[in-house]
């Protein structure tokens, strides 16, 4: 036998070596324990609190959610702007989701055409993971319902309901109101309101024209946000009402406009290309703004399309203008009221007369009228509106004094009333002439008969017109337009809280006699009656030339032809004349002749006004008798029903009001 | 050499006495660890036994009972079987390297009709019992330095290079460390060891550099840096943290923790399982739970302590070093102390493989503690 491979010694030893050694292990062992327990302690113990903030900030979430955008109401408490439930489709980036198979199932349930699913799969792919995108809105309720009962197998689909605004009168403000659009790139800025992150929401809207713009921040509101516990994918597993905060709702503005008067402008003005702005001449509000033709401020919530936008954009009558703002034009011969008030203040004696022959040589050229006026006194002047006069009574007091005048009536001038967009136009005079006109700087005394009938560089918008007309109508308060009623319930300041104009009353009398001339007997003759009895209208037509067509004919010339070639129609008109309440102007662009195609319009607008206020109303309607009903009855049970004359009368009443 | 003089010699065959012979305190600890297992498997499941927590009680019972007839194997079949076993397990590992079934980017697995086996989990215990039987036969001067310490390098690196390459890196550390403990244990020089130490050191950046898998270089840069990428790589740390530091003292509560319910926590039912209840249980439960582990790894430790054979004492040690292992590398992992290596917490963790070899192991090491007295009577060569 071989020697035994191991001695009983070594076998000690290397037992003694193991014992050693294993002691170690255990001792290794040990300390790895207790580090992992001393670890332990760290985190639990130490930092407990940093890992519970961070452990609930994983379970909850806070989901933003939008404030209802403010009402826009009408002075009477007529909804003008308001929201309306949208059923919105949601489609977030996230583990697990493949954005192209989930569009491709949607686009059984809704309509997605291929080029749309390209857009969308971009927008998903650019939107941070679990920043939902929106796919669409307005779905119908079944298409809402179909979604919803599937979502569970659509991993990143959402369907919720939000709010989108509403324009119940659609057109007829949307040029005031202005509109709400969904937000871009460049609206966002890194500090200010609209930092803030309820923008990024989808479907989120910011005004974008009128009253929804300038006061976008009063109607936004303040976003809440609700409580709601995820897990990891970001799928909402609870929501924990009681952690919710409320949002806040956008504050509510009033509009001094009256939306009775101002969907009956919207009718007349069917397809005509104009502006009429109305205002209560005791205390400035704007009662009606109107542009014309408008559109449907409704579909930019939704989001034109390019070609709905270019036909916008390219039409001829410029729908997107407001032209009650923007379009600046010669006032023609409204500007006449300015001409004679600034003779007036100035010692012309009314009674000179001049003799109008249609045509009047002076200054080595020949002016002319489009008629034959014969001898014409100021009064007759400016109810003839006869332009040989108004020639020789211009030169009688020169451009600076009628442009003081005119400014006194705030033409010319830029007001506050909330809203943007004013372009101011101008009252030329000769320090006007010096500026603008370096290489010619003289006002040449040739320029003065063109500025004494409404022409040459005088522009002017229908507000001032209208503010004009007020002042004239009103008499002594130089008033302010006044469009925001009130913002959340506070009211913004009055229209009436200016000072009085410089001029002597009988003065201002003279010119609001000679407008009411105007409807009785003169460019506007017929226009007095209201079909209200009593209650007459005074005003005064213009009519501006669009371009300058060969002088020789009057403005008959410009009422025919190509529509872009002819007059501009103004009429600018106020009532009763007694006792004034309401004043509008109203242009019509290439409309021809004022008084005949502004005129009515102006006053079917007042008609309305005065109809609508309620002491006007007293004088002129007489309520007539009504039939006592016969009250023998023997069947107590058989109730008569109302006369048919009683129904319809009630009916009548209802109506107006 | 005797048995023990207060026994009559056949007296340790008996089975009674067999039975009798076993750890039942051992025993208790391991069903307590178990329990705990699938107390928190039930919880994250929603309050439900299916999935995982059944399952994982099912198979404990089974592997218990395997564990129990294993221990009642004599040592010296252990002893003859040692290196069959490692022949079969290398052979096996080559084979799921050729034909393995692929998942999850590894090949791991064999797929045999209905069984799943994972090579890896034999190789485990196959690696420990051949170096312990050829330790078993090399004198104690031979195990210090010499070139017959070739033979237990080879039968190291030769599995864990092939289990590397599956790639599982989680178990070639594993088993690298296990056997270096073997070999350490048996006596190595503390000149080698200095010298491993150092050339290990100085591997590390090379091994970093070219060696490792992409994802495996990410958790590594995440386990240094996890706030880095909190939503990519280093989610799983983050989340994990978290998890065990919202716990606190006295945890959420049972059913209660919002970080694995609501599945903010990955791998939550497997190698995170140390997280759930961290987080359901706070500081005291893992205390606890450490407390147990410790328990397990000393008395099994103790019993290859009081072999009286090398074979057993340095199979008790592998198997209790693997096991050990096992939970230090989990902790750490799970408490941010390592990185992302999906090891799980053995007997804790819901899966079969792992507590398959566990179980196993300990039968080994229960095997020797009834076997204490066995004497094998030769090294080389011997075959009963």
């Amino acid at each position: 036998m071989a020697e035994p491979s191991i001695f009983f010694a070594e076998v000690n030893e290397r037992q003694g070596v193991f014992h050693r050694r294993a002691f170690l292990l255990g001792g290794f062992a040990g300390v790895g324990l207790v580090a992992l327990g001393a670890q332990l302690a760290h985190l639990q113990l130490l930092e407990t609190q940093r890992y519970t903030k961070l452990s609930a900030s994983n379970q909850f979430n806070f989901k933003m959610t939008p404030p209802p955008r403010g009402l826009i109401v009408d002075r009477n408490g007529v909804v003008l702007a308001s929201n309306r439930p949208n059923f919105r489709l949601m489609v977030s980036k996230d583990k697990g989701v493949d954005p192209r198979a989930t569009l491709k199932t949607l686009a059984e349930f809704v309509p997605l055409d291929d080029n749309r699913q390209t857009r969308l799969l971009k927008d998903i792919s650019n939107a941070p993971r679990k920043s939902p995108v929106q796919i669409m809105e307005d779905m119908s309720w079944e298409q809402f319902s179909a979604i919803n009962i599937r979502a569970p197998e659509l991993p990143g689909v959402t369907a919720d309901m939000g709010e989108v605004r509403v324009y119940p009168y659609g057109g007829a403000f949307a040029h005031v109101i202005g509109y709400v659009a969904k937000v871009n790139k460049t609206d966002l800025t890194p500090t200010g309101p609209n930092a803030d992150p309820i923008l990024l929401n989808p479907g989120f809207r910011i005004g974008r024209q009128g009253v929804e713009q300038a006061f976008d921040l009063d109607l936004r509101g303040k976003p809440g946000a609700q409580k709601v516990e995820v897990d990891a994918n970001g799928h909402e597993v609870a929501t924990d009402p009681a952690g919710d905060i409320k949002a806040i709702p956008g504050k509510e503005i009033v509009l001094t406009l009256d939306a009775d008067i101002q969907n009956r402008a919207m009718e007349v003005f069917g397809e005509q290309s104009g502006a009429a702005v109305m205002m209560d001449c005791r205390t400035g509000d704007i009662l009606c703004m109107y542009s014309g033709p408008s559109f449907d401020a409704n579909k930019f919530v939704r989001g034109l399309t390019g070609t709905e936008y270019k036909e916008l954009a390219s039409y001829d009558h410029k729908p997107l203008f407001n032209k009650a703002l923007t379009a600046n034009y010669p006032p023609g011969s409204t500007f006449k009221t300015m001409v004679a008030l600034a003779c007036l203040e100035n010692g012309y004696d009314p009674a000179t007369v001049h003799v109008c022959g249609k045509a009047w040589p002076w200054g080595g050229r020949v002016w002319h009228c489009d008629k034959a006026h014969g001898a014409l006194d100021l009064k007759g002047g400016i109810a003839q509106s006869c332009d040989i006069y108004f020639y020789q009574a211009a030169l009688t007091v020169g451009p600076d004094k009628i442009a003081k005048v005119a400014r006194a009536f705030g033409l010319g001038e830029e007001f506050d009333i909330g809203i943007p967009g004013q372009k101011k136009g101008l009252v030329p005079d000769t320090a006007y002439k010096r500026r603008a006109f370096p290489k010619d700087p003289v006002w040449h005394p040739g320029e003065t008969p063109s500025m004494g009938i409404g022409q040459g560089y005088t522009h002017l918008n229908p507000l001032q017109l209208c503010v004009q007309c007020s002042r004239l109508a009103n008499g002594r308060k130089a008033l302010h337009p006044r469009l925001i009623h009130s913002i959340g319930g506070v009211e913004q300041p009055s229209g009436a809280a200016f000072g009085d104009l410089p001029f002597d009353d009988k003065h201002i009398d003279f010119i609001r006699g000679a407008m009411a001339a105007v409807t009785v007997s003169g460019t506007g003759t017929g226009l007095s009656d209201m079909g209200l009895g009593d209650i007459k209208m005074a005003g005064k037509s213009g009519t501006a030339q669009a371009f300058n067509y060969t002088a020789g004919h009057g403005g008959q010339k410009g009422a025919t032809g190509e529509w872009k070639n002819r007059d501009h129609a103004w009429f600018i008109a106020f009532a009763p004349v007694d006792e004034p309440r309401y004043a509008v102007s109203v242009l019509v662009e290439h409309g021809g002749f004022g008084a005949s195609t502004s005129g009515p319009l102006a006053r079917e607008l007042l008609r309305v006004a005065l109809l609508k206020d309620p002491e006007i109303r007293a004088k002129v309607e007489h309520p007539l008798p009504i039939p006592q009903a016969p009250t023998v009855n023997t069947d107590p049970d058989v109730v008569d029903p109302p006369t048919p004359a009683a129904a319809a009368v009630q009916t009548a009443t209802q109506a107006i009001t | 050499m005797t048995v023990s003089a207060l026994t009559r010699p056949g007296e340790r065959d008996r089975l009674i006495v067999k039975i009798g012979e076993i750890d039942w305190i051992f025993c208790l600890t391991l069903c307590l660890i178990a329990g705990a297992g699938a107390v928190m498997l039930f919880s994250i499941a929603g309050s439900s036994w299916t999935p995982w927590a059944g399952a994982h009680l099912a198979r404990f019972a089974l592997f218990f009972a395997i564990m129990i007839v294993l221990s009642l194997i004599d040592l010296r079949v252990w002893f003859a079987l040692a290196y069959p076993i490692y022949g079969v397990g290398l052979l096996l590992l080559i084979a799921v390297l050729l034909v393995g079934h692929h998942a999850l980017g590894a090949t791991r697995w064999l797929q045999a009709g209905p069984i799943k086996i994972q090579p890896s989990d034999i190789m485990k215990i196959g690696m420990v019992l051949a170096l312990a039987r050829f330790y078993h036969g090399l004198s104690g001067k031979s195990a210090q330095l010499s070139w017959w310490l070739l033979v237990p390098a080879v039968l190291i690196l030769a599995p864990v290079a092939l289990v590397y390459k599956q790639p599982d890196l989680g178990t070639a550390i594993v088993m690298l460390l296990t056997g270096a403990i073997v070999v350490i244990l048996a006596g190595l020089s503390w000149r080698l060891i200095a010298a491993g130490v150092l050339g290990v050191v100085l591997m590390i950046p090379p091994v970093v550099m070219f060696a490792l898998h992409g994802y495996q270089k990410a958790r590594l840069t995440t386990f240094l840096d996890p706030q880095a990428d909190p939503s990519g790589a280093g989610y799983h740390n983050l989340q994990s943290a978290i998890a065990i530091g919202s716990g606190g003292l006295l945890g959420k509560g049972y059913g209660l923790g919002s970080q694995s319910q609501l599945n903010f926590l990955p791998e939550k039912q497997t190698d995170f399982i140390f997280a759930t209840l961290a987080e359901e249980f706070g500081f005291v439960g893992c205390v606890a739970i450490l407390v147990l582990y410790a328990a397990v790894i000393f008395m099994a430790l103790r019993t290859a302590y009081l072999s009286h054979s090398h074979f057993g004492r340095l199979a008790a040690a592998g198997v209790t070093a693997t096991f050990g292992l096992y939970v230090l590398i989990n902790g750490s992992m799970v408490m941010g102390l390592a990185p992302v290596v999906g090891v799980p917490m053995p007997l804790l963790s819901y899966g079969g493989t792992v507590m398959l070899t566990v179980m196993v192991g300990f039968g080994l090491v229960m095997a020797v503690r009834v076997h204490r007295y066995s004497e094998i009577t030769s090294g080389k060569g011997s075959l009963l």
